[in-house]
């Protein structure tokens, strides 16, 4: 390793400028790949296939400028977590594979005007009628038991059918991306089998590494946007954290097969099936972006619900109203998804997406940005952040683990030339699932959290406590670090987990 | 036939290993319920039948274990002990026209524009309300190999967990 290279097994990044890496473009890669990340976060990205698959992403057709990996990248399938790839609209294509099975899992945030000292004495009894109301895990049903005539509803208005049926009030849609309603959603193109799995699960966590957490503000680093935001020290906000449930991984498998099916060329151009795409212009592109952004709504409103319902657990244990404890939302923010927009890029003289080097004028062009583990972080002033903190900048929430803090960010103003608008999503895990088993035992880390952290955890499996012990994810203080170094997403606030349920 | 979990960073990898086709399929299922919960109870849920047809063998593992995930959640039921009855090869047209419904016999086929592959085999549901199961999300095609070796067959899928 030279100051100017990073020799990651066999891979070798050089270096751009401070904590921006580029894999050479060589072979059948259309463009480089980049990563954003210090070497710190380098020397464990290296350790999995992370590199290799950021690598492959540049084989899609309509790959624009370069793959990003964000700070917080490890290995997934076929896109590796904390990936971004913008493929170009027109000449490009469409890839269920690296949006992900879990459509629009993704995080948000709500506030309270509770303070820690409110709460203190009380968290068992917050965490366990909160695990006692919120469904999680395999098999425990929703907040919502419903028809296929409601998901079909779902599907299609998103969060207004939560505002029309009690869930929502008129101001959780003007706090949630899209206003929480993706317009070209059309519930025909998601398959009975995938409708049939989400009926049963409308309202619900499921497992893995999804949680509902009670967080206190530890820090605000900026007071301004902070207090754009509500955000105080000592307040108690909640996170939630979870997707689109057996609905959105049906959906995800439907389209892929599909794929296999019928855009078998393509298939054959790329090193790994999962990275299965159609070509831009093809029906089969056309209804997957309408059956994703169904989806899309599906898990708004799956977020939406747990989050009405906290409100409610918070009513019983406050005995005040939510209203009185201004339980609103701050954001809600997309982890797995692929969003048309339109991004300035630099062309050619064939008037095709070049690199900035090559580019002899900039065009504005409409691109499928695919966000996989990675959020979107739009700055102040672009006309898709919602009104109320257009002037700021778009919030990002990126949790940690459940003995570590979360951060909320604003969308940075280098983020629109260095990332399409995006930065990193959380920490990112560091262990496989199967080695934290054997290294935690469930009830330890929850013992030790309670008496050392004073953090109280409540799951429905011991093993999932286990696999999602904070050992096993990265620093997400250094993830946070870099991407407010590169101005893709400024520290606003920290925040440090009360009391946590998951599946 | 037999499996193991392996290390994955976010996910959960079956490597298994099988004496036939059928055993080999039944084996990443197994592998699947065993990434699911830590202890399969004896003597609990009903036995139901799965029946699935696709175009490649790959296409059939992969679509056969969706199906376990989807049946999984619309029954509330962990499907355990699988069984795999058969897996026969048809679709091929003979220059007669006829049809005929082959049983995968080791023996290399022509790589058929129209093949259909079709898995019957049954499994165990265990109600999801008795077990202490986490949600494997789905089945990917993401490194998975399925290959004849000198005793049987091989398998190895990743699992988004």
């Amino acid at each position: 390793m030279t100051d100017t290279t990073f020799d990651a097994d066999g891979i070798t990044l050089e270096k751009v400028r401070e904590y921006v890496w580029e894999i050479p473009q060589e072979g059948n890669m259309r463009t480089p790949a980049r990563v954003l990340a210090s070497e710190a976060l380098l020397e464990e990205i290296k350790e999995d296939k992370t590199l290799e698959q950021i690598k492959n992403t540049t084989h899609l057709p309509g790959i624009t400028n370069h793959a990003i990996c964000m700070p917080d990248g490890h290995q997934g399938y076929g896109f590796p977590v904390g990936g971004v790839g913008a493929l170009d609209a027109e000449n490009g294509c469409i890839s269920p594979g690296a949006v992900g099975y879990d459509i629009n899992c993704g995080v948000r945030m709500m506030r309270t005007n509770l303070t820690y000292d409110e709460l203190q004495g009380r968290e068992e009894e917050l965490v366990d009628s909160l695990f006692a109301n919120v469904p999680s895990g395999l098999g425990g049903g929703g907040i919502v038991e419903a028809g296929v005539d409601t998901v079909d509803e779902i599907l299609e208005r998103g969060v207004d059918w939560a505002l029309e049926n009690g869930h929502a009030v008129e101001e959780d849609l003007l706090h949630c991306e899209d206003e929480g309603v993706r317009a070209e959603a059309d519930a025909s193109k998601i398959s009975q089998k995938a409708k049939d799995r989400g009926k049963n699960q409308i309202g619900s966590l499921g497992s893995g590494n999804h949680f509902l957490e009670v967080q206190r503000v530890t820090d605000v680093f900026d007071d301004a946007v902070g207090d754009a935001y509500g955000l105080e020290e000592d307040r108690i906000v909640v996170l939630i954290h979870c997707g689109s449930r057996g609905l959105g991984h049906q959906t995800c498998n439907d389209y892929l097969r599909k794929i296999e099916q019928q855009h078998q060329g393509l298939l054959n151009q790329l090193p790994d099936k999962e990275l299965a795409a159609a070509p831009a212009g093809s029906q089969l592109a056309a209804d997957y972006y309408k059956a994703m952004n169904a989806a899309i709504n599906f898990a708004w409103v799956n977020r939406q619900l747990i989050m009405h319902r906290t409100r409610q657990v918070f009513e019983r244990v406050f005995d005040r109203s939510w209203e009185e404890m201004e339980m609103e939302l701050l954001y809600d923010v997309a982890h797995n998804i692929a969003k048309k927009e339109t991004h300035a890029v630099g062309v050619g003289p064939e008037g095709r997406p070049v690199r900035d080097g090559d580019a002899v004028e900039r065009e504005e062009r409409e691109l499928y940005v695919h966000r996989k583990g990675a959020t979107r972080a739009f700055p102040a002033g672009h006309p898709e952040v919602p009104k109320a903190y257009r002037d700021v900048g778009q919030p990002v929430i990126i949790p940690g683990s459940m003995g570590a803090g979360s951060y909320v960010l604003r969308g940075g103003e280098n983020s629109m030339d260095l990332t399409f608008g995006s930065t990193a999503h959380g920490a990112g895990r560091l262990m496989s699932r199967t080695q934290a088993k054997n290294e935690y035992w469930g009830g330890d880390v929850q013992d030790e959290l309670e008496q050392q952290e004073q953090i109280y955890v409540k799951a429905q499996s011991g093993a999932t406590v286990a696999e999602e012990a904070p050992g096993v994810y990265k620093d997400v203080d250094e993830v946070v670090r870099v991407s407010d170094a590169l101005g893709i997403g400024d520290k606003v606030a920290r925040t440090f987990p009360v009391c946590n349920i998951k599946g | 036939m037999a499996f193991e979990l392996r290390d994955h960073t976010a996910d959960v990898a079956v490597a298994a290993t099988g004496g036939t086709l059928e055993e080999v399929f039944a084996a990443v299922a197994d592998g699947l319920a065993a990434a699911s919960t830590d202890e399969v109870p004896e003597g609990t849920g009903e036995r139901f039948q799965v029946s699935v047809t696709a175009e490649s063998r790959e296409a059939l593992l992969f679509d056969y274990l969706d199906e376990l995930i989807y049946r999984r959640d619309v029954r509330a039921a962990l499907p355990v002990d699988n069984r795999v009855e058969s897996i026969e090869r048809g679709g091929d047209e003979d220059e007669d026209g006829n049809r005929e419904a082959r049983k995968e016999d080791g023996h290399r086929h022509g790589d058929g524009e129209h093949d259909s592959w079709t898995l019957e085999a049954t499994t165990r549901g265990v109600p999801l309300s008795e077990i202490d199961a986490r949600e494997v999300k789905a089945v990917t095609y993401s490194e998975m190999r399925l290959e004849r070796t000198d005793d049987g067959w091989e398998a190895y899928v990743v699992f988004d967990v």
